[in-house]
């Protein structure tokens, strides 16, 4: 009896604390579940009548800010760029964080709904840029559609979320879209484009037997699918298709099984976590083979040994795609690029960062040639859906109607005097 | 309070005792045989079968035991840094009955902090021979003096008041510091696995037995390991402080009784399995070349999961479930692929412990107070 | 300091002795009344009703969790299997993923169109529950010749075995489809409906959070007359001898197996509801770490101790998943220092877990009767508590 009343006021106590707690912080902040790392404040200040919201939601803790915090600043920059303002409208930006310390993919889906959910019933809001991850997306687009919102990534490739094409769950893309009806699109091509990519480069290459490891993320498992699936197609036979943890010290057992298939090539579907060890583990077991990667990989934190990349031993071996075909080839690219650098003070920047950039260019401008119609989501949506011979940074695209981007061409890079990725080819798949 | 497992009926009769005999037979044997399985399975497989080879510009089938040969010496010196920790574990949970689930990280802690020793020394892929002959051992005893310093001050902090506690309560602080290194793992070098430099050239053969390479990093791993145990394995048997830390893991009452101070003992035993998990994090740094700040939970999950398989409390069986695993691991990943090794590791682990509860060459420890 | 604490038991004392004997329902029915209001309080997508829904969650997987290790006394570290197992359960009875399959019990549209296996509901949850309380007697057959700690790491093997399969889901088929979707996950679950309800929406959580509600008031009214029945006392006998509870008669094996299934199928049903909340089953959720993680909220919150658990789950869910990243996140910046809290959520919590365990060891809210035990018979230690006794406890009744 007496332990009851203990427990019971200790409960109500816990409670009433944690309700004042909230109340407190959930009416302080509007971004409560925000806060990019390279800066503390999270919004522009709002004025007067007009004003939109733009959310962005990308995993902001842990490894992957080495792409994710350059594709915010990119965002950013596109904001500074225009004065915060599309048009008639005065845009309010509002950062989402939606990885946490201790999830083990980075992104934590509870948080990823719950962004996503902000975004969704903001009144405000118009256009979400994000996620960065595809395990991310298959939660928050269901969302996003519920609430009508544009949502446009600048980062997800795997294909199930806007086509059903070979290698994609049954059901998909259509579980996603409860409402029958798209809101979601993509500036990336998806994997099938980028893997046919990946093939085309590998014949031009001199390749016959390739091998393929994948990081077992919806990625690289995505992207390693569609090399397998299209690799006869092109000529190419793919030996063997084996997930690894990407975490794993090493890769040598790996290693040796390529030796014994004969693969005079490897296809890495990785993102950057285990990337250098496999290729070092690979170059270790077999000196001459060509070994290939994807986007995820194509950065300097890879490439270049300063940067923690593997030796420069391995660099003339090594081949990765990527949907810009050198930044400096683009009308919008060695612009961005200057901007980029005398805002941040990076001249290289990981390749997402145009990425981000991009993304909110294209907010701004659907968004102002919406003129009074700016802060209507549908209008926005259909507008993105509209989208024809859009010139942006990244080349000239428009999208289908499947939301995915027009682009289908890559630029294949090989390893710079430098360290880092340049660019030296260009892939256009049919 | 303690679970204990229930006396088996003595048989009255004499068929029943018989078969009583047969079934621990049947045990003991099995066990054996249940060990043994996986060489003896994928010996006659590579011997009838073969296995892939690549010679003369295209795919061959070997049939010999290189392969498995390989494996095997591959398997033995990843499990001696496995038994290292290992031994850690057991000799905590002997004295003071305690899974210390931060052990894995102070492990993950020896690494990071071996590396950055040897970037503080001036050690790098350019150091002479000599510089490295010189360089290591120093960075090796630095490490192990830090992370038995580091276990001490755990146990001190975060066991030592709970003496008295209910017997869970310290796992939960064990939980606590584990989670607190692994964030200082976390700030000191990031989320992902960080490349380390080679600094032995780990890849290079030193030996070739028949077929089978032994390259320069088996040699470290066991060059490493095998005195290490040695020394502890003279030390618990022929020293006072030794035959101190027996005594206080068969009954600590009695112990205090006869004057031997608990406190500093248990201390000791820190100490030492402290020292063990940081010489195992400088030679998985030099071994894998690559550190990460995850790596202590879950090489603590597998060197826990060797010391009971060999029994807990039991410092030969620590080595044993170390090596026993270190072979298993590389087997499976070879053959079957690295995704399915936790599978056969645990579930060899469950067999063993169905077959044999007390674990590979585990005997009664002290009696519940 | 001991001065302190016994002024403060006498304070206790006094004001117990002045309330009425009905206070206890009172402050029971008072706490669920309060509940129910609380996600009225806020927006119908509110984050912090998101996190009381996440942490609602992991008070019945702590409970089921207490039954085992609690109740039982079987160090249980594998928990996390019977998550991944509620979970996938739900993926299979309540989703498109069987494609071949064309199964529909009581469901509404749009499931009812979808091919595959489409259950109701509640169906699922109970369907998830038969599942892992199944599981549990399986897990728990090894380990009843076991000793305390070979327990431990038995059920945890089990738990990583379950969570390889989860991984290799996608390369074993059955009937041609594949049993898990591995890391990319099943995704596109049934949203549950319910008659009067409606369909459960993601922009709608209120009636998520009146679900788990309800499923925990479920869950702590079958603990408590679990607790209190034969069984109960059985688990406790148990726990405290086992060689004098088996020579009293308690059959051993059929106990153990009970424990560990009753406390599976919390686990599973709320692994169950957590799927359909999140509509993705991802194999990279089910990690040794939340094992650990429901333990400490066992063993913070008082082993066996019913209400002590309950405290400790939504104190350390509240805290891992609200009040560092949400509340206290920008809390450094504010004050001009340039780093992110959630950089450090790992240790805070790790350093909150060694706080409370070294100032409090026995837990939150202490199991009664481990209490009596340390008070009576064994002379003065720090954990003694002066002024419990024996007085009032009527002769038959269940001290817990």
């Amino acid at each position: 009896m007496r332990f009851l009343v203990a427990k019971g006021l200790a409960g109500l106590l816990v409670l009433g604390s944690v309700v004042a707690v909230a109340a407190c912080g959930s009416s302080g902040s509007s971004s409560s579940a925000s806060s990019s790392s390279t800066s503390g404040s999270s919004g522009s200040a709002s004025s007067g009548g007009k004003t939109i919201d733009i959310y962005s939601d990308l995993p902001l803790t842990g490894a992957v800010t080495a792409q994710t915090v350059p594709a915010l600043n990119g965002e950013k920059l596109a904001l500074k760029q225009a004065g915060n303002k599309a048009g008639q409208w005065t845009v309010n930006f509002v950062s989402l964080n939606d990885a946490t310390a201790t999830s083990p993919t980075n992104y934590d889906l509870n948080v990823c709904q719950a962004n996503a959910r902000k975004a969704a019933t903001d009144p405000k809001a118009v256009y979400l840029v994000g996620p960065f991850n595809s395990g991310c997306a298959e939660v928050e687009i269901p969302i996003t559609n519920q609430g009508g919102l544009a949502q446009v990534s600048p980062a997800n490739t795997y294909p199930g979320l806007t086509t059903n094409d070979p290698g994609t769950s049954p059901g998909e893309p259509a579980k996603y879209y409860p409402t029958g009806k798209r809101t979601y699109l993509r500036i990336v091509p998806r994997d099938t484009i980028q893997g046919q990519a990946g093939l085309v480069a590998m014949k031009q290459e001199g390749c016959t037997r390739v091998a393929v490891a994948n990081d077992k993320t919806p990625y690289g498992v995505g992207l390693a699918t569609q090399v397998q699936l299209h690799g006869k197609a092109n000529g190419i036979t793919v030996t063997g298709v084996t997930p690894l943890d990407p975490t794993s010290p090493n890769f040598r057992s790996y290693a040796s099984t390529i030796k014994s298939t004969g693969a005079n090539c490897v296809y890495t579907a990785f993102n950057p976590p285990g990337e250098v060890e496999l290729v070092k583990d690979i170059n270790a077991a077999v000196p001459t083979a060509k070994i290939f990667g994807g986007d995820g990989v194509c950065s300097g934190g890879e490439t270049n040994p300063k940067m923690g990349g593997f030796p420069a031993s391995i660099a003339p071996l090594f081949f990765c795609t990527v949907a810009t075909q050198g930044l400096t080839t683009y009308p919008g690219g060695k612009a961005f690029l200057a901007a980029y650098k005398s805002a941040y003070g990076v001249s290289d920047p990981d390749p997402y960062s145009i990425y981000g950039y991009e993304d909110m260019q294209l907010a701004l401008k659907t968004i102002a040639g919406l003129g009074a119609q700016g802060d209507s989501k549908s209008a926005v949506v259909a507008a993105l859906f509209a989208t024809k011979n859009y010139a942006g940074a990244i080349g000239t695209y428009g999208f289908d109607a499947n939301g995915d981007t027009t682009l289908k061409s890559y630029g294949l890079y090989k390893v710079g005097p430098d360290g880092n990725p340049l660019f030296f080819k260009t892939i256009t798949v049919s | 309070m303690e679970a204990r497992s229930l006396p088996t009926r003595t048989a009255s009769s004499g068929g029943k005792r018989a078969l009583l005999a047969i079934r621990r037979a049947a045990g003991r044997w099995g066990l054996v045989a249940l060990l043994l399985a996986f060489p003896i399975y994928f010996g006659a497989h590579d011997l009838i079968t073969g296995y892939p080879g690549y010679a003369h510009g295209h795919g061959t089938r070997v049939h010999d035991l290189t392969y498995l040969g390989t494996n095997v010496v591959q398997g033995i010196s990843n499990g001696a840094i496995w038994a290292l920790i290992a031994i850690g574990y057991t000799l905590v949970y002997g004295i003071i009955e305690l899974i210390n689930f931060a052990h894995g990280d102070v492990f993950m802690i020896g690494s990071m902090t071996g590396v950055s020793l040897w970037s503080a020394i001036g050690l790098g892929l350019a150091t002479s021979t000599l510089g490295l002959v010189v360089g290591l051992p120093l960075a090796l005893l630095v490490c192990m003096l830090v992370c038995g310093a580091l276990n001490v001050l755990i146990e001190r902090v975060g066991y030592r008041p709970l003496r008295g506690a209910p017997r869970l309560a310290p796992l939960i602080t064990a939980v606590g510091f584990s989670f607190i290194l692994q964030n200082v793992g976390l700030l000191w070098r990031g989320g992902s696995t960080v490349g380390v430099s080679d600094l032995i050239r780990e890849n290079k053969s030193v030996v070739q037995i028949s077929g089978v390479v032994v390259h320069r990093a088996d040699v470290l791993s066991i060059g490493v390991t095998i005195p290490l145990v040695i020394l502890l394995g003279w030390f618990v048997s022929r020293t006072r402080q030794g035959k101190a830390m027996r005594a206080t893991a068969q009954d600590p009452e009695a112990a205090r009784l006869m004057g031997i101070n608990v406190d500093w003992t248990i201390s000791l035993t820190f100490l030492i399995g402290g020292a063990l998990a940081g010489a195992a994090g400088l030679v998985y740094a030099l071994y894998e070349t690559t550190i990460w700040y995850l790596q202590g939970f879950e090489a603590g999950l597998i060197a826990f999961t060797a010391a009971v398989m060999g029994g807990i409390g039991n410092l030969r069986g620590a080595v044993l479930g170390g090596l026993i695993i270190g072979c298993i691991q590389q087997t499976i990943d070879a053959r079957v692929g690295p995704q399915w090794t936790p599978f056969f590791v645990f579930g060899l682990l469950i067999i063993v412990l169905v077959l044999r509860p007390q674990g590979l060459l585990g005997e009664e420890t002290r009696e519940a107070g | 300091m001991n001065e302190l604490r016994a002024q403060l038991q006498e304070w206790r004392a006094a004001i117990e002795r002045r309330l009425p004997s009905w206070w206890p329902r009172a402050l029971a029915v008072a706490l669920i009344a309060f509940g129910l209001i609380l996600p009225q309080l806020f927006s119908v997508t509110s984050n912090f009703v998101n996190t009381e829904i996440l942490s609602l969650t992991y008070v019945m997987f702590a409970l089921g969790l207490n039954i085992v290790v609690g109740f039982a006394g079987l160090l249980d570290l594998g928990y996390v299997a019977f998550f991944a197992l509620g979970s996938y359960a739900f993926g299979w009875l309540g989703s498109g993923w069987f494609y071949k399959a064309h199964v529909h019990i009581l469901v509404h549209a749009p499931a009812s169109t979808i091919p595959g296996i489409h259950l109701n509901f509640v169906l699922i949850l109970i369907c998830a529950g038969i599942f892992t309380a199944l599981a549990g007697a399986v897990i728990g057959v090894p380990t009843l010749r076991l000793r305390g700690d070979y327990i431990a790491i038995v059920t945890l093997a089990f738990g990583e075995i379950i969570r390889v399969f989860a991984l290799q889901g996608p390369s074993l088929k059955i009937f041609g489809m594949p049993l898990t979707g591995g890391e990319l996950g099943i995704s596109g679950t049934d949203a549950p409906y319910l008659p009067g309800v409606g369909m459960f929406s993601q922009l709608n959580i209120r009636p998520w959070y009146y679900t788990i509600f309800a499923l925990v008031l479920i869950t702590l009214f079958v603990n408590l007359r679990v607790r209190d029945s034969r069984l109960g006392r059985a688990w406790i006998a148990l726990r405290e001898d086992e060689v004098a509870a088996v020579s009293m008669g308690i059959p051993l094996v059929r106990t153990k197996l009970f424990a560990y299934s009753l406390g599976a199928a919390f686990g599973g049903i709320a692994g169950a509801f957590l799927a359909a909340y999140t509509t993705l089953i991802d194999a990279g959720e089910f990690q040794f770490g939340f094992s650990i993680f429901v333990l400490s909220m066992v063993i913070l919150g008082g082993l066996g101790s019913i209400w002590g658990v309950v405290l400790g789950a939504l104190l350390l869910a509240n805290i891992n998943y609200y009040l560092i990243p949400d509340v206290f996140n920008s809390l450094p910046g504010d004050l001009g220092l340039n780093f992110n809290l959630t950089d450090l959520q790992v240790s805070i919590f790790g350093f909150l877990l060694v706080i409370v365990m070294v100032l409090r060891p026995q837990g939150l809210v202490p199991e009664r009767r481990r209490k009596l035990e340390l008070t009576r018979g064994l002379g003065e230690t720090e954990l003694e508590e002066p002024g419990t006794s024996w007085a009032g406890v009527e002769p038959g009744e269940v001290v817990q």
